[in-house]
């Protein structure tokens, strides 16, 4: 926060709209975009920039940053797990009227399905400890709810960080909501 | 002197006549943002689309060979070979379509729509043609072709024609931007289930999965370190019936460690209905085996 302080062109304040289907992921992005100093607004509201997990609701005619969505003619297109420093710099570049890709090409696409599953796969009890990351619960109430130590707690937080490669409690939330939305399987 | 053009421009004026000719191959279908893709005007009076960059809509406006504007209503969808078929209001006339053969350096054209009515064209190079490959979704594509041609998103779902006119079949965006081809065989393949019933058979569970480590102190009894988690069954169908909760973890599927993903993704092909599936799994830390009988698949 400091360091921004000191580069005055990056201090504007954007009325960001965020639409996601899913409501967890939609409360960490909002959370992203109000963190990064911006004032989240409703859908229906005015909105310098819109935020949308996915693909872009039809008829959206305000400049759009889409997480992982298909659509190549947004003006911003981020990949469904980007990280929090991107997801602001898009949203500021786009409302500067610039267009915003990854390098390298779009993402997704119709692939090959793994031979086998990734490495670094959270357990089941990383699972438990994330779903109440989720819901905003602290360490000792995370304790608490699955009656294990607050050292325990700490522990399987930071091994969520590093599996995730997450910063924050609200990175590791998302990155989790983008993992489960890629990795889960129907059978 | 010379009456004949030189090679190059013999060249030059075969792909353009192709081109040309391609404009009776394809047709637009618009989206939202004045955009559109490509779609291939197909036998059995339907229009074939890459399914993946298709919004999930009922009906769509299609832009005909010549520009005239008709609805097209979605016939059926096949995430797990990308292919979705629409039926136009008005049938839209396909050409004589003969599959094409790809060969590794080969040359391959591809085709997009304009929107307008016309075609936009693309040369290159057959990059790759491998064997058959299954892609994330589960579904079995007879052949990894892949291009050397750039594509813009409104060319995707396309012909690709071989030098000799036969189709290879419909572009495609693989994964970081490669133009892949799904194959006429494949096309041809899954047409005729998805005209029968908007949907390809699979085999299925009634689960949602979810890649898990297997913790430490179960490792030894399980003997393998990740399995796949039941994060929710559905009410009544095949797993529920069984007796499996959400929370257990799936080690094997008759046999087949869970973590080989595409080996179980066959297990569950349109043969497997009515099979019945031995499945390894941890519940309240132990390892105990159940079996369930595979049933149809309904929804996408």
């Amino acid at each position: 926060m400091s360091n921004l302080a000191t580069r005055p062109a990056l201090m504007e304040r954007l009325r960001v709209a965020v639409h996601a289907t899913d409501s967890p992921r939609r409360a960490a992005l909002g959370k992203v975009v109000a963190e990064a100093g911006h004032f989240v607004v409703g859908m229906d509201d005015t909105a310098d920039v819109v935020l949308v997990d996915g693909d872009s609701p039809p008829r959206e005619t305000r400049p759009v940053v889409s997480l992982g969505g298909a659509d190549d003619d947004l003006p911003g297109v981020l990949s469904a797990d980007a990280d929090a420093s991107q997801i602001d710099a898009a949203i500021r570049a786009v409302a500067a009227g610039l267009v915003v890709r990854l390098p390298g090409a779009r993402e997704g696409g119709f692939g090959a399905m793994r031979e086998t599953l990734g490495h670094a796969l959270l357990t089941p009890r990383e699972l438990e400890v994330l779903a109440a990351l989720a819901e905003g619960m602290t360490n000792k109430a995370i304790a608490r709810r699955l009656d294990i130590s607050l050292h325990t707690v700490k522990f399987h937080v930071e091994s969520l960080f590093r599996k995730l490669g997450a910063r924050t409690r609200t990175e590791a939330v998302a990155k989790a909501s983008e993992r489960r939305r890629h990795e889960t399987i129907t059978l | 002197m010379t009456d004949q053009p030189d090679f190059l421009a013999q060249f030059s004026n075969a792909l353009a006549t192709r081109a040309e000719a391609g404009k009776s191959a394809v047709v637009a279908i618009r989206l939202a943002h004045e955009r559109h893709i490509t779609g291939m005007p197909w036998h059995s009076g339907v229009v074939v689309a890459s399914e993946q960059s298709l919004p999930h809509r009922d009906e769509f406006e299609l832009v005909a060979p010549g520009g005239a504007v008709v609805t097209a209503k979605i016939a059926g969808r096949d995430p797990s070979t990308n292919i979705a078929i629409l039926r136009p209001a008005e049938p839209i006339a396909a050409p004589s379509i003969v599959a094409g053969e790809a060969r590794t350096g080969a040359i391959a054209l591809a085709i997009g729509a304009d929107g307008t009515g016309g075609a936009s064209a693309r040369l290159g190079l057959v990059n790759l043609a491998g064997p058959e490959w299954h892609s994330s979704r589960g579904g079995l594509v007879d052949r990894r072709i892949v291009l050397d041609v750039r594509l813009a998103g409104r060319e995707e779902g396309g012909p690709v024609f071989d030098a000799t006119g036969g189709y290879l079949g419909m572009s495609t965006f693989g994964p970081r931007g490669q133009v892949i081809v799904i194959p006429t065989a494949t096309i041809e393949r899954v047409v005729p289930q998805l005209l029968k019933t908007g949907h390809i058979a699979r085999g299925w569970l009634g689960v949602a999965l979810q890649p898990v480590a297997v913790p430490d102190a179960l490792g030894e009894t399980a003997d393998q370190s990740s399995g796949l988690m039941v994060m929710s069954v559905v009410e009544g169908g095949p797993a529920a019936q069984a007796g499996i909760l959400a929370g257990d973890i799936i080690l094997s599927v008759d046999g087949t460690s869970a973590h080989r993903l595409r080996k179980i993704a066959r297990h569950f092909g349109a043969d497997s209905i009515g099979r019945k599936a031995d499945l390894r799994l941890i519940r309240s830390g132990a390892v105990i085996a159940v079996q369930a009988t595979i049933a149809e698949r309904h929804a996408a």
